[in-house]
């Protein structure tokens, strides 16, 4: 097994926790079932790995054995990305998408083999029919550099695409252009979405949050009682705007659902408005133009801060 | 109190006995307050102690007459029974009633279609079948404004969704519902005869299923008879259209070297014919019950 890849196995095992490391072997499923059994995983990280490595050298790990672990690495600890998000175009009166995982695989690393001579590509299934792309660049001389892989995550028949783009940018192009070629499409475009957290990108740019839809079906009844007015309080105690109360709790769960929401950091707004004023004679009040203006809320998890004002009064 | 030492000396005791006066005048006025202020607060206490009295009589007196309104009414119902007994079969007739609706309601979803009105507008539910197997619900929550828009759903992320509420949803709704149902009710009996093949023939494939999201292209290589000698044939169905569930392009191919015998040239058009007018997992259903002569009388 060549030192590079034992090197770059070795250093992969190092990432992973000691909670995680089980999980991520058996996904590999490299390693047979008696080999694993040879090793103590009570040992420390160091010796565990080394343990590890020297069965890999023994089964002669490949390059692309190594790739797939790391993109394993990267499926389970997605949130250590940041993650953009891309959607592409077709022409008008295209024909239907029939998608073809082989042919699509194969498009995709043929244009970038042609282009570059260098470069890694590795391709891994995972839930909901994604495809999970990883690609090490190299260029016409030198070696692909496996340590700043860039990963894109592909929902075929969609045309959204997440990548994780690497301080490379000079590739971008390149990559954007295998993209479109391969899953036929015309165009593909940045949309003003970024984060961590993949899955909450995902339930946005699909609008897959609040699953919960009202039918006559539905055996469990809706929850009558409200989260916050809670029935621990004093009963002498009466609240005053127990309607008003009650119609922000119900528009409050209408928006948001009862499931927990995507994780936003911060949204942005542009707004262009024109300022109204009660009072006669106010610096602003007579303006024509309308203003603009730049809004910015941001915060840890901005949609269940925004849900949880609804009880807090406001 | 030193009486000795105020009577010796005369001017210093004048300013003695005053000041002794004084302290005295002192020491009465403290030990008056701290007399004045339990002696407020108990008359404090005791007017609230008359308060909470008072109210508590007036309580008892509202509960009286609450009592005394409702015996009069129990009165006057038990005096008026054939009232009441009318009253409970009215109102056993609505519950009735009302059950019945309820279960009308519920049992629209075998139509495929059904929904339920929402606060802000109505929320679809489309039921889809396949050859008379009830398959997944999905759902599309709509909000009735001008322009009219989807707040929600759960259809699946390749169901072209945006683009046939792009074509019908503001012009005819009924257009757009009935022409989701068809996409979905498409893909349910798709991806259904893919899981039958993938589940209850998996003796027949000679390799994995290859399909996509859509279910609408399908490559496989199976054998005519499980693990017999019969040639494996590789076969490839493609569904242009998204609102069918059985293919638009079937080619079936053999993958060997040697030309194919007639008669297995005569199989391979067969069978490209039978994908193309049967559902899959009835063609393989005919391949099992034959076992070497093709069903005719599956064909439709």
């Amino acid at each position: 097994m060549d030192e590079t890849v034992a090197e770059f196995i070795k250093r992969i095992f190092l990432k992973i926790p000691m909670t995680n490391i089980m999980t991520i072997l058996k996904a590999w499923d490299f390693l047979s079932e008696s080999q694993l059994q040879t090793v103590n995983f009570r040992q420390r990280k160091e010796p565990l790995v080394q343990e590890l490595v020297l069965l890999c050298e023994e089964k002669c790990a490949s390059l692309n054995d190594a790739a797939l672990l790391d993109i394993i690495y990267i499926q389970v600890h997605r949130h250590q990305k940041l993650w953009d998000v891309f959607k592409m175009n077709k022409g008008p009166g295209e024909d239907v998408d029939l998608f073809d995982i082989e042919q699509f695989k194969s498009s995709f690393t043929k244009i970038l083999q042609r282009a570059l001579k260098n470069v890694t590509v590795s391709f891994r299934d995972a839930e909901e029919n994604a495809v999970w792309i990883r690609i090490a660049w190299g260029t016409h001389h030198t070696k692909p550099n496996q340590y700043k892989a860039t990963y894109v995550v592909y929902y075929p028949q969609t045309p959204y695409v997440f990548m994780s783009l690497s301080r490379l940018k000079r590739n971008i192009p390149l990559l954007d252009q295998a993209l479109m070629i391969a899953s036929k499409h015309h165009q593909i475009v940045k949309i003003d979405l970024r984060s961590r957290y993949l899955d909450s990108l995902k339930a946005i740019v699909f609008k897959q949050y609040n699953q919960f839809f009202e039918t006559h079906n539905s055996t469990a009844p809706l929850q009558e009682t409200s989260l916050w007015l809670d029935t621990n309080m004093d009963l002498r105690v009466i609240h005053e705007n127990k309607i008003e109360k009650e119609r922000v709790q119900r528009v409050t769960r209408e928006t948001f659902g009862d499931c927990p929401q995507p994780r936003l950091e911060f949204a942005q707004y542009k707004l262009e408005t024109k300022f109204k004023s009660n009072l006669n004679g106010g610096i602003l009040a007579d303006r024509e133009e309308p203003l603009r203006c730049m809004i910015k809320f941001s915060s840890p998890h901005l949609l269940e801060a925004l849900k949880s004002l609804a009880p807090a009064g406001k | 109190m030193e009486p000795a030492n105020t009577l010796r000396q005369d001017g210093e005791s004048k300013g003695g006995i005053l000041a002794h006066l004084e302290k005295l005048e002192t020491q009465m006025n403290r030990s008056h307050k701290r007399f004045e202020e339990p002696q407020r607060a108990q008359a404090e206490a005791s007017t609230l102690r008359t308060r909470i009295h008072k109210l508590r009589l007036l309580r008892d007196k509202l509960r009286a007459e609450v009592k005394q309104r409702q015996a009069r009414i129990e009165a006057s119902a038990a005096s008026a029974e054939p009232d009441q007994t009318l009253e409970t079969s009215e109102q056993e007739v609505l519950e009735t009633k009302r059950e019945n609706l309820k279960a009308i309601l519920q049992a629209y979803r075998f139509t495929g279609l059904s929904g339920k009105l929402t606060s802000r507008g109505v929320c679809v539910c489309i039921h889809t079948a396949f050859e008379g197997n009830l398959l997944d619900s999905y759902f599309v929550d709509l909000v009735i404004q001008k322009p009219l828009w989807i707040h929600r759903h759960s259809v699946p992320v390749f169901i072209p969704l945006e683009e046939i509420a792009a074509k019908y949803l503001q012009i005819d709704v009924q257009h757009f519902l009935f022409s989701l149902c068809e996409h979905l009710n498409a893909y349910a009996g798709r991806k259904y005869q893919a899981d039958r093949l993938e589940s209850d023939f998996a003796a027949f494939l000679a390799g994995p299923l290859q399909r996509n999201s859509l279910c609408n292209l399908l490559s496989f290589t199976y054998k005519r008879e499980p693990g017999g000698q019969s040639f494996p044939f590789c076969a490839r169905l493609l569904y242009k259209d998204l609102t069918v569930t059985l293919p638009t392009d079937v080619t079936v191919t053999y993958q060997g070297m040697d030309a194919l015998p007639t008669s297995w040239e005569e199989q391979r058009v067969s069978h490209e014919n039978l994908f193309r007018t049967t559902s899959l997992h009835k063609v393989f259903t005919s391949f099992a019950g034959e076992g070497g002569k093709l069903d005719m009388s599956l064909l439709p």
